[in-house]
């Protein structure tokens, strides 16, 4: 059955995958299917039309392969099996306290090193299994309809289910390496979804861009898991758990100083889930990852593998646990991006970027219940944030479809009439996000805050200061998203009329994500952030003996379990003042403040500081090295240096040459003459 | 009647006898028949040369005539079975330059035929007379061939340079030959060795002329002037002659004349020999990148190769000697196989000699395309065709000897011309392809198919040649 | 130095006894001969060569070729006088060598006679 959970997505990609081969061969047949020049002029221009007025394009319009109907069908179907059997594994492990552990190939034995593949079913486990394969199952059936032009939408059905079946591998995964696999695989994915369209510029800047800053987290992802192998000779989970404590003291000699082992794995291991999940200082790729088609914003970029870094430093909870530094670090960043995240949304206009900010924001939330201690609570927010964040996507999407590929929230406005069930999906996801009493986000989200409250690391005030200030912003902006898209005085009107709610096969994941939405918080609260915990995830989180933030969050001040309710009221007020009431007032406030408005809506200058600091430097070597060192010094001394001096000795060797009998005749005279002076005079003494 | 006058052996001399006497006859056959026996006469002339061949063959030990002037050992049997494989190979490949109606010339194969046998006298000769007399009877029959074709404008000028340097470099190997005489007392090499233990500037003198004359032959530079013209202008199948069996005879008695007469002064000619064979090294390789007639890239390729035949000469050891036949008789296989090619370029209106017109042949024609692109390979040493194990026997020679100079060079020399042998690779197999050529002839696919074939194969079972060889180089120690 | 008059000696007597005879030939004609010029005197050879004229003028290709022809067998006499001479010693060798000569110039001759070499047009 968990076999079956994993790898069924396996299946699916393998059929799509098929299909849009054969596709591609009978769209390009007897050749190579070179995709450009192969009279797409039209469609070039085509595309370049429509991002003229949107970002959100859905390609060409040529008639889709053959079977991309099966191919449809049998991925979504495949990942609603893969669901239903989560939710049977969610039951049997997370609540009928069953655990499992599958062995399936042996992948390395080298010395020391013995790596295998493996599935390691625990509650932490079936929490991520439930999260992937329902959001994917639900964006799968969106693609029908979202996708419904595009003619390659046998290869976008199978990189999803691939991407699907490299996140179960991640969750699943029984060692370092294998976790790293699957966050290998996840991020591949992400790039090629990113760069669907991939004859949109933008799209494959975006692509690259993603894959580049998430090197620099798997960078140090992968330096974390030899730094592991290298203490404690091994990888697999178990073996690394049962040798964690032993560890702590330990230090690495490094130059001049002593580092303490521990807290330089989790540091390392910890920049890949920054990378990962998009946190302060690596997050520059999320908000432009939003070139990708809509469903897959919603199902990697905002539920999933964006949470792969939070599922990373639960999982590895035993480690964290022993480095208290490190958990500082996570405190600070975690909480540094919620802030500095919804500083940033409160002033962006495409509707998509708003939602990705917020992610990156919820993300924040997350690692700072990691870093505070209260794994199952940031497990508890992923849980409950997949849902609603994904719900939100989900419903940008129908927005854009009905606003015919126009994303700036500027444009829009009114729609409220036009797509009724949209906006109440919506509205049901913005209240969930905001933490309105008794949605999902608001058990998770008051639970991180009151965590964070009482954590006894020294960061954990910090944590608790960002978050509820955060929560304020959050409000707003989510509020402002809605009015400024849905209330209102309609912005075109022609776009206005022609706005209609999207297909069917939208409309359900809304109405399932929205349920989730409501109902992912109320009925597990005590198993993620109550008295249930222990039981509930047992050994699958470790916490250290003195780790007592579960128990005594629940004793908290009443203001401190208010404050964030009290915020999120007053971001819906100030949102309804500014977007409602006195539309005016943005406006004069931007003209008035302007370099603070500037500053975040350019969103702290950082893809420009990146730019300065890193791109351009690496820009310049590169570039310097190959005019200056390939082009000039390598060439020009080296072969194409020596080949011109060749032609010249040539040309010259030519023109004695002459044709004429006299020249010949005194090469040889010549020839002749300077042998005899030779011998006369070298061999003089004879 | 004294001993001089006695009815002497002539045993040694059946070949030469066979060739010279069929030659007359073929002449008679011609003159009487007129033009239209031309196809005839090349018939019997390839038979008779093939004969002439198998007589060589048949000959056993070391036989020697005219007191000692003329003899038959391994190493001239060995040579003249190679130079008599190019002479009838050319007129073979000639067949179609002489089929046409106003081309008709029974008189050029008994001209190749006088000149082959002129060239066993000369490879047979082992004294300053006989080797004048080869000489002049092979070259006398190179400048009439040269300018065969007497209604075309290059080829009589290609006949007449040929002609007038020829006589010069006669002229200096005569006089080179008269100083030695008159500081030895004898024309016979090996009186000449014994005479000249010593060495002496006079004796020096006549041996710098007299290889000036043999570096004219083997067109060494700075005495290959002549060869890019009259490569050029003379008719493709005579260029195809020039370039294969003459260059054998010119190095066979370059060779004898070395190690046999002069090893007294060894010192003094491997100074020559190293120099003329560093310049034609060179000069082949540098001066044939700017070259866009085929023919003359021959031309140079050629004096190139006689460069790095040379080298083995200059190592002046039975490995050497060994190392130079082996080269010889590989370049005569591949220069017969890349003339068969140059002849079979040819279109409608008349056949061309531009490497550009060669473009895309591996698209039009392209079981000629690699065979040429193996000769070619081959002319550049890339292993393991033929040409590679050629330039490995001089080099190794060459480093044995302790002539690291002269190899090291040779190697980047070869790189220079693998430069322009793979630039014919490189336009036949990726630019796009010129008007395709006539159908090639069965006579000119049969020649080179053999030629390739065996540059090609010649790795998988070097023994006998190689072994041969070995036996002919020690004849002469 | 003796040696050398010595040996050098004989070319003296024979540049002499050419001068003697070639100088009075040369310079008598001017001095002695009896001139009248007549109309068919004056009038160019039968070869077509003007009487008086510069020597040094392009003429036929063929007088070459006539040239060339008989010195062959100019010299092919030149060498049977020494032959003839010593025929009674050469022996039969010496014979059959001269045979075999003779044999390829009669070839060569055949050959230039059917090729129309000796044919003025």
């Amino acid at each position: 059955m968990y076999q079956a959970i994993v790898f069924l997505p396996l299946l699916g990609c393998i059929l799509a995958g098929l299909i849009s081969l054969a596709g591609a061969r009978a769209r390009f047949p007897g050749g190579e299917p070179s995709e450009f020049d192969h009279g797409h002029g039209g469609h070039e221009s085509h595309a370049a039309a429509h991002d003229a007025h949107g970002h959100d394009d859905h390609g060409a319009h040529e008639p889709a392969a053959a079977g991309s109907r099966f191919a449809e069908l049998a991925t979504t179907a495949l990942l609603f099996i893969s669901m239903l059997l989560s939710w049977l594994a969610f039951v049997k492990v997370g609540l009928g306290q069953e655990e499992f552990r599958a062995p399936i190939l042996q992948f390395i034995t080298v010395g020391d090193l013995k790596v295998d593949w493996g599935l390691r079913v625990d509650t932490l486990t079936t929490v991520m299994l439930v999260v992937v394969t329902s959001i994917s199952a639900f964006v799968h059936l969106y693609s029908i309809g979202y996708m419904e032009e595009d003619p390659y939408r046998p290869r976008f059905f199978s990189y999803l289910s691939l991407f699907t079946f490299s996140m179960l591998m991640l969750v699943t995964a029984d060692s370092l390496v294998q976790l790293f696999f699957g966050w290998e695989g996840v991020g591949l994915m992400s790039y090629l979804l990113i760069g669907f369209w991939y004859h949109k510029p933008e799209a494959n800047a975006a692509a690259i861009k993603a894959f580049l800053v998430n090197r620099v987290g798997d960078f140090g992802f992968s330096l974390g898991i030899f730094a592991v192998f290298y203490l404690t000779g091994a990888v697999d989970f178990d073996t690394i758990f049962a040798q964690a404590p032993a560890l702590s003291g330990k230090t690495f000699h490094f130059l001049s100083w002593d580092l303490d082992a521990l807290t330089v794995v989790c540091l390392l291991l910890f920049m890949g889930a920054m990378g990962k999940s998009a946190q302060f200082l690596l997050h520059t790729w999320l908000p432009d990852a939003m070139e990708g088609p809509t469903p897959v914003s919603a199902l990697i970029h905002a539920a999933t593998m964006v949470t792969a870094g939070v599922f990373m430093v639960a999982r590895l909870s035993p480690l964290f646990e022993l480095a208290p530094i490190a958990q500082s670090v996570v405190i600070f960043i975690g909480a540094s991006t919620a802030l500095f995240a919804a500083t940033v949304g409160l002033v962006q206009n495409d509707i998509k970027r708003i939602v990705a900010y917020s992610t990156c924001s919820q993300l924040g939330y997350m690692f700072v219940a990691m870093g505070v201690g209260a794994y199952s609570v940031g497990m508890f927010h992923l849980f409950t944030h997949a849902f609603f964040k994904a719900l939100l996507f989900l419903g940008c999407g129908a927005v854009i479809i009905a606003m015919h590929h126009e994303q700036d929230i500027r444009r829009m406005g009114g729609l409220k009439s036009r797509i009724p069930f949209t906006y109440w999906m919506m509205f049901i996801g913005t209240l969930a996000l905001t933490g309105f009493p008794f949605t999902a986000g608001y058990f998770s989200k008051d639970a991180i805050i009151e965590a964070a409250f009482v954590g006894h690391n020294p960061m954990a005030i910090y944590g608790f200061v960002c978050t509820v200030i955060a929560a304020g912003l959050t409000s707003f902006y989510s509020w402002r998203l809605m009015f400024k898209t849905f209330h209102g005085e309609p912005h075109d009107h022609h776009h206005h009329e022609a706005a209609h709610e999207p297909h069917i096969t939208m409309l359900v994941p809304l109405g399932a994500l929205a349920t989730g939405a409501i109902l992912a918080g109320m009925p597990f609260k005590e198993l993620f952030a109550g008295h249930g915990v222990a039981e509930f995830f047992r050994g699958s989180l470790t916490f250290a003996a003195g780790n007592k933030v579960l128990e005594e969050m629940h004793h908290v001040p009443v203001w401190v379990a208010l404050t964030p309710t009290v915020m999120m009221a007053l971001g819906l007020l100030v949102a309804w003042q500014f977007y409602i009431r006195r539309p005016d007032i943005p406006a004069a406030l931007a003209r008035q403040y302007k370099p603070l408005y500037t500053f975040l809506l350019n969103k702290w200058y950082f893809d420009e500081l990146y730019d300065f600091l890193f791109v351009k430097p690496a820009m310049w070597i590169g570039r310097t090295l190959w005019k200056r060192g390939d082009g000039w010094l390598i060439d020009g001394f080296g072969p194409d240096g020596v080949s011109a001096r060749v032609l010249d000795v040539t040309r010259n060797v030519v023109r004695l040459q002459t044709g004429y009998l006299y020249h010949y005749a005194f090469a040889m005279l010549i020839g002749v003459a300077a042998f005899i002076t030779w011998f006369m005079f070298a061999s003089g003494g004879h | 009647m004294n001993q001089a006058l006695q009815f002497p052996a002539l045993q040694a001399l059946y070949p030469e006898i066979l060739l010279v006497v069929g030659a007359m006859a073929l002449l008679m056959l011609g003159v009487f028949r007129g033009d239209r026996s031309t196809g005839a006469v090349n018939g019997f002339a390839v038979l008779l040369l093939v004969a002439a061949g198998i007589l060589v063959c048949l000959q056993d030990g070391t036989a020697s005539a005219f007191h000692g002037s003329f003899v038959s050992d391994p190493f001239a049997r060995f040579l003249k079975v190679v130079a008599l494989i190019g002479s009838a190979v050319t007129i073979v490949l000639a067949t179609e330059f002489l089929s046409a109606p106003h081309r008709q010339r029974y008189e050029f194969a008994i001209l190749i035929m006088l000149a082959t046998a002129g060239m066993m006298v000369l490879i047979s000769a082992t004294d300053l007379i006989a080797l004048y007399l080869g000489l002049e009877l092979m070259s006398l029959s190179l400048y009439v061939i040269a300018a065969l074709d007497r209604d075309s404008l290059r080829s009589t000028e290609a006949g007449l340079k040929y002609f007038v340097l020829g006589a010069l470099s006669s002229g200096m190997l005569l006089y080179g030959s008269s100083l030695v005489y008159g500081f030895t007392g004898t024309v016979e090499f090996a009186g000449i060795a014994k005479a000249a233990q010593n060495g002496g500037l006079g004796l020096t003198f006549g041996l710098v002329f007299l290889f000036a004359g043999l570096c004219f032959k083997v067109s060494a530079v700075p005495f290959h002037m002549w060869t890019p013209d009259v490569y050029e202008g003379a008719p493709t199948p005579v260029t195809a002659f020039f370039a294969s069996a003459p260059k054998v005879a010119a190095m066979s008695v370059f060779v004898r004349a070395s190690m046999t007469a002069f090893p007294g002064i060894a010192e003094q000619w491997q100074q020559i020999i190293v120099f003329v064979s560093i310049a034609s090294m060179v000069l082949g390789g540098f001066a044939g990148i700017g070259q866009t007639n085929i023919k003359r890239l021959m031309a140079y390729s050629s004096i190139g190769n006689m460069g790095y035949a040379l080298i083995g000469l200059a190592a002046g050891s039975p490995d050497g000697v060994q190392s130079v036949l082996i080269y010889v008789s590989l370049y005569v296989a591949m220069t017969l196989g890349m003339f068969a090619c140059i002849i079979a370029m040819r279109r409608a209106d008349g056949p061309v000699e531009k490497i550009a017109d060669l473009a895309g042949l591996a698209r039009t024609k392209p079981a000629m395309a690699f065979f040429l692109a193996m000769l070619l390979f081959s002319l550049a040493g890339v292993p393991p065709l033929a040409g590679f194990f050629g330039k490995f026997y001089v080099f190794l020679a060459a480093m044995k000897a302790g002539l690291y100079t002269l190899a090291i060079l040779g190697v980047l020399a070869s790189v220079v011309a693998a430069y322009y042998y793979l630039a014919i690779v490189k336009i036949m197999y990726f630019d796009e392809p010129a008007t395709p050529f006539e159908p090639m002839r069965g006579e000119l696919k049969t020649v080179l198919a053999v030629s390739g074939l065996f540059v090609l194969l010649f790795f998988v079972y070097p023994a006998p040649l190689v072994e041969a060889a070995a036996a002919a180089a020690k004849s002469l120690f | 130095m003796n040696d050398i008059v010595k040996d050098y000696f004989p070319l003296v007597v024979f540049i002499a006894v050419a001068v003697v005879i070639a100088l009075p030939l040369m310079i008598a004609p001017f001095v002695i001969a009896y001139k009248k010029p007549d109309p068919e005197k004056l009038s160019a050879y039968e070869c077509g060569f003007n009487a008086f004229d510069d020597a040094r003028m392009k003429f036929d290709v063929r007088f070459y070729l006539v040239a060339i022809l008989f010195i062959i067998f100019d010299l092919e006499v030149s060498f049977l006088f020494p032959w003839a001479v010593a025929f009674g010693d050469v022996g039969v060798f010496g014979f059959w060598s001269m045979m075999v000569f003779l044999a390829v110039l009669t070839i060569g001759f055949i050959y230039e006679w059917k090729k129309g070499a000796l044919e003025w047009d």
